[in-house]
């Protein structure tokens, strides 16, 4: 019984298909297979990847877009990947992969069975498996994100997504989804919590519990924290965290380096102009802030136990000079740097 | 000019017992002769602190800075007009036409209460001045104010030295200059004072223990909350330090005293404040200093028990149950607040403070801010100088002479510090710490080494007859460097002041230094004189370089008014550019009382204060849609605009150009924000139409929409028609440096009404609708 049945309708379906077909080759279409039955390919596609993007290549994209005759059922929303660029820190491709994954998973959450889950898809093409899609949508550099709604029928038409509307993560993707096919995301993006649920409970019953000892040592007084010493090196590293400028690299995404433009043997280590700063600058300037305070430290608090006179005197000097070149060198490099200098300004008469 | 006198006064003082004539006279006693020279010196710091804030309106005149003071001008002259009551409920209907702002209700009044207080003072005392007089000298009075201050917080952290040098630096410290110098009329002027003389208040109740001191503290507290926002830095910091002081075992009655009172009372005072209202119970910002109190309470009834209870094992297991409880009963109470709402959360602000990317990537707005931005080594080095060399000195020697004080001092050095790194004008808030703790530095070095310089040869220290020569001595060599600095003073001040304490040598200085005493004195060293004398000469050489930084950043940077602009000219000379106030007083006058004005925002408090005029919107940047109505009208074609400007009410539309003189903060240079701003509340404005491939253009290959909106249209209107420069082709815009793309531009809507002098301000009238006038 059962398995007459299912030859009827593997007959039927074959029937459907040839009848689709012969539709199809009558009103002249190109594609071989029926709405449906591509729809349902992209969904077991789907399915297969966790996160619910389908991984495509040259042989899929020209199954699913080009050979499709427009309007399609369905809209894909590609992201353009290069595995051989993913470790350049400054396209941020594997981490706007996750995000565009995220997109698709969060998507995919709030459209578990309604009619718009299989409206949009979710795909990324790879570079190097996949170089003729990518002359077919004429993407030349990544990253990029392109969306192919339905009724697009050349593949450079379809529209491509601003970096400004990719930069801030899943949910500015999402934006450009719902203003673009009008599909609205259903929700919002779901973020793996940083920590799961489980996690803060176990921490939470930990601090809980070890607390009273904690507390007991420290009243006390015989824990690190009573030492004078860390007490001092934090103090000193949060001085040097903050002058040199350590907050403006981190929030600016300054590099340490940049090379020289004229000649790319050579890095510049040094920026000119007030307000902008390289790392390793802020870096070596913060050295030297800290260097004049300790040498003046050290000579009036460490030098003076020194038994032996002569090494009094050698550090003595040695300390005068350090400070007096860190003065000058950092009074030169403002001066340098900011383009300003004290000078006088002579009467008119003068001239 | 201050310093000279300073000299005189100090020699004078100084050589006082030596010429017999004048001994009879002068038969003042050591430590008179030290008051002496401390009091003068004070009282020259103050004067210097005042006539280092006048070059602007000396190079100028007395008049009102920037932007925000304008506002705060205009509701000095409205608090002393109608009264304190009429100033509490006032709803101003002049500004954020049509929706208006109820001002009473969104604004600190200190800073206002305080001006009209000086005002009806000099009013009583029959002095005959204006409020603005009152208003451009309220910074620098106030800076002078602080150093009085400064002086007794360094005196009670280290020593009186210690003040004396403090009170010096802040004196002409550029990170605090620039926000206090004659006529910058704003809340920070006197909030810095504020803050510290409520810091100097609370670290005394907290070495006194005394109610007093607390119950001042807490006044001080309520002084600052009504003058600035930045008090949440001093509810936050003081909880900090408390906790340190419990967890590093440094709770004492003292401590317990000081931070009830004041947290209680400072708390129900700052409620009276109605910006301020019930944030101090309801948002999370304050929630750590209710947790510190609480846990302060649990601290002494912890104490109370191990006193009753004598058995060391009961106390532990005591201990450890009421721990557990209090602490998770505290979380609960936390996460319930906030879950259900009560608790605010933090503000983006203050998160953006603890974690410095998140204002990047969640509220561009803020980051936009120049002011907002984070520092450059390169600025720290502008406002703050060699003090950043000592910084680290003295916070080795605060480590090293650890105490409750010392201790608070290093924690809002190292916070403010950590938050200056984070926004520029947070530099602001940590020049006091960072000036004491260099004045710490910079005493202790220069005792040490006057003390060295002193011990050769004659040992007897103690004896004060050898003391007053060497002090002789001391001066004489200094004036010989012609070093024109105080701290020279107060380095002698301090040398006397070390003589005096030589009795009481126990308490004095660190061991060390005695130690060094010995050192030297066993093992009569001639080097060590000479090298204590160069470092000597070294340091005094750096704090001259110091003062001379200060005067010139202060004369060159932080005195120009933004109101009025100064050009040098071909031929070296001053030109001054007074286009603003041109314009605002043409619409004072030829403008009918109840005209509306739409401008950009920047120029909004400016038009209300000096214009008297009503304004679309203005630099209390509240309501974002409001602004981004006035972007969008400023972005689009001009009948799209005036649809827009009608719904407004708007009768005269104000731009700023510097195409003429080269002034290039104008409104073309801002339009992209207009832009940006209105495209995001409005989806129509698009960036890239502005745009061509990613660029800003004004010339011929700019974008159409660029070249026919409404903006483009007023800033360049008749434009094409000037000769800008000699050899150029007209409508050469020299802000730019190109000519401009559209020359010939007519106005449909909109009617030329007044362009000044020097083209920076243009006023346009709207036409009424067409069939009806």
């Amino acid at each position: 019984m059962e398995t007459q049945r299912r030859r009827v309708a593997e007959e039927m379906a074959i029937s459907i298909q040839i009848t689709a077909v012969l539709l199809l080759l009558i009103t002249g279409g190109a594609a071989g297979r029926s709405a449906d039955d591509l729809v349902a390919e992209l969904k077991s596609l789907r399915s297969q990847s966790p996160s619910g993007v389908i991984h495509l290549d040259d042989r899929l994209v020209s199954s699913f877009l080009t050979s499709v005759g427009t309007p399609r059922p369905y809209s894909l929303l590609i992201f353009f990947d290069a595995n051989q660029l993913r470790s350049k820190a400054e396209l941020r491709l594997p981490h706007l992969h996750s995000e565009f994954s995220l997109l698709s998973a969060s998507f995919a959450a709030h459209h578990k069975d309604d009619a718009s889950s299989s409206r949009i898809f979710f795909c990324d093409v790879e570079f190097e498996e996949s170089q003729q899609s990518f002359d077919l949508f004429g993407v030349s550099s990544v990253p990029h994100v392109r969306l192919v709604p339905a009724s697009t029928r050349s593949l450079r038409d379809s529209i491509p997504m601003d970096q400004s509307e990719f930069s801030r993560g899943a949910e500015s993707m999402a934006e450009f989804l719902e203003s673009k096919t009008k599909i609205s995301l259903g929700g919002a993006i779901l973020r793996p919590p940083r920590v799961s649920l489980r996690q803060v409970l176990f921490l939470l019953a930990a601090i809980l519990i070890s607390a009273p000892f904690l507390i007991r040592r420290i009243l006390d007084g015989d824990t690190l924290i009573h030492d004078q010493r860390l007490w001092m090196s934090l103090a000193l590293f949060v001085y040097f965290f903050g002058v040199s400028g350590t907050m403006h690299n981190i929030i600016h995404n300054m590099p340490m380096v940049l090379p020289d433009r004229n000649n790319p043997d050579r890095l510049i280590f040094f920026y000119q102009g007030s307000g902008m700063q390289l790392g390793a600058e802020g870096f070596a300037i913060g050295f030297l802030y800290m260097v004049v305070g300790l040498v003046l430290a050290f000579v009036t608090h460490l030098l003076v136990r020194f038994r032996s006179i002569s090494a009094q005197r050698g550090f003595m000097l040695v300390g005068m000079l350090l400070a007096y070149w860190a003065v000058s060198k950092v009074i030169y490099l403002d001066n340098w740097k900011t383009g300003y200098s004290i000078h006088s300004f002579r009467p008119k008469s003068w001239w | 000019m201050g310093a000279k006198a300073a000299e005189n006064g100090a020699k004078s003082s100084s050589s006082a017992p030596s010429p017999p004539p004048l001994k009879a006279f002068f038969r003042l006693k050591t430590k008179q002769q030290e008051l002496l020279i401390r009091v003068a010196s004070l009282a020259l710091i103050y004067v210097l602190a005042f006539a280092v804030r006048l070059f602007s309106v000396l190079r100028y005149e007395s008049m009102i800075h920037e932007f925000d003071p304008y506002f705060n001008y205009r509701t000095t002259l409205f608090l002393t007009r109608n009264g304190f009551y009429e100033f509490w409920n006032w709803f101003d209907s002049e500004s954020w036409y049509p929706l208006g702002r109820i001002i009473g209700g969104t604004l600190y009044p200190g800073l206002m209460v305080t001006a009209a207080l000086i005002y009806r003072l000099l009013r009583f005392l029959t002095f005959a001045v204006h409020i603005r007089e009152v208003c451009v000298l309220t910074a620098p009075f106030f800076a002078s104010n602080t150093t009085i201050v400064a002086y007794f917080f360094g005196k009670e952290i280290w020593d009186s030295g210690a003040g004396l040098v403090a009170a010096a630096l802040i004196a002409i410290c550029p990170g605090y200059i620039s926000r206090s110098v004659a006529g910058s009329y704003d809340n920070e002027g006197v909030a810095i004072f504020a803050l510290l003389f409520t810091f100097y208040l609370f670290v005394k109740a907290v070495n006194t223990g005394s109610l007093a001191w607390a119950l001042a503290s807490a006044f001080g507290y309520f002084y600052m909350v009504s003058a600035w926002g930045g008090y949440v830095f001093i509810i936050n910091l003081i909880p900090l330090y408390v906790l340190v002081l419990l967890v590093t075992g440094r709770y004492s009655m003292r401590l317990y005293v000081a931070y009830n009172c004041m947290y209680i009372l400072g708390m129900l005072l700052a409620m009276q404040i109605r910006f301020v209202g019930f944030q101090h119970v309801q948002s999370g910002e304050h929630m750590a200093a209710m947790g510190v109190f609480f846990l302060l309470q649990v601290f002494y009834f912890l104490d109370w028990v191990k006193y009753m209870l004598n058995d060391k094992q009961l106390f532990q297991s005591f201990l450890r149950i009421t721990l557990t409880f209090a602490i998770s009963v505290g979380a609960l109470a936390l996460g319930i607040g906030t879950a259900s709402g009560y608790i605010s959360p933090w503000t983006g602000r203050f998160y953006s403070l603890l974690d410095p990317t998140y204002a990047k990537d969640h509220i561009p707005i803020i980051a936009s801010v120049s002011e907002h931005q984070p520092t450059a080594w390169s600025s720290f080095m502008f406002d703050f100088h060699i003090l950043l060399f000592l910084f680290p000195a003295g916070l080795y020697f605060c480590f090293k002479r650890l105490s409750d004080a010392t201790i608070f001092i290093v924690m809002y050095g190292l916070t403010s510090m950590y938050f200056a790194g984070v926004m520029v004008r947070l530099i602001l808030v940590a020049a006091p710490a960072v000036c004491l703790i260099s004045a710490i530095a910079i005493s202790a070095t220069v005792k040490n080494l006057t003390s060295l310089i002193r011990t050769k040869g004659k040992a007897p220290l103690a004896v004060s007859g050898k003391g007053s020569s060497s002090l002789k001595a001391s001066a004489k060599r200094s004036e010989a460097q012609a070093l024109r600095f105080r701290s020279l003073e107060s380095a002698e001040a301090q040398a006397l002041h070390f003589r005096s304490l030589e009795s009481a040598e126990a308490q004095a200085l660190a061991s060390e230094t005695s130690k060094a005493h010995e050192a030297s004195a066993d093992q009569s060293l001639p080097f060590q004189h000479n090298c204590a004398i160069a470092l000597l000469v070294g340091a005094f050489y750096l704090l001259s370089r110091y003062a001379i930084h200060c005067t010139w950043v202060t004369s060159e940077a932080y005195s120009s008014p933004s109101i009025v602009l100064a050009a040098r000219g071909a031929h070296g000379g001053r030109v001054i550019f007074d286009d603003y106030r041109e314009a605002y007083y043409w619409l004072r006058q030829n403008t009918p009382a109840d005209a509306k004005v739409m401008s950009w925002w920047d120029y909004g408090y400016q038009i209300t204060a000096m214009g008297n005029r009503t304004v679309i919107v203005d630099n209390n940047t509240w309501n974002n849609t409001h602004i981004a109505t006035v972007g969008r009208a400023m972005s689009s074609y001009e009948p799209e605009a005036y649809e827009i400007m009608q719904s407004l009410d708007v009768d005269y539309v104000l731009v700023v150009f510097g195409g003429l003189t080269g002034y290039s903060s104008d409104d073309i240079n801002k339009f992209l924000w207009m832009v940006r701003i209105g495209g995001g509340v409005f989806p129509v404005i698009k960036e890239p139409d502005y745009l061509v491939n990613g660029e800003y253009r004004v010339d011929k290959g700019a974008a159409p929409k660029m070249l026919n909106c409404l903006m483009y249209k007023l800033a360049y209107y008749r434009f094409g028609e000037m000769t800008t420069e000699y050899g150029k082709p007209t409508g050469y815009d020299r802000a730019r440096g190109v000519e401009i793309g559209n020359k010939d531009i007519k106005l449909e809507y909109l009617e030329e009404a007044f362009t000044t002098s020097n083209w920076i301000i243009r006023i346009y009238k709207v036409k009424p609708p067409k069939n009806r006038w």
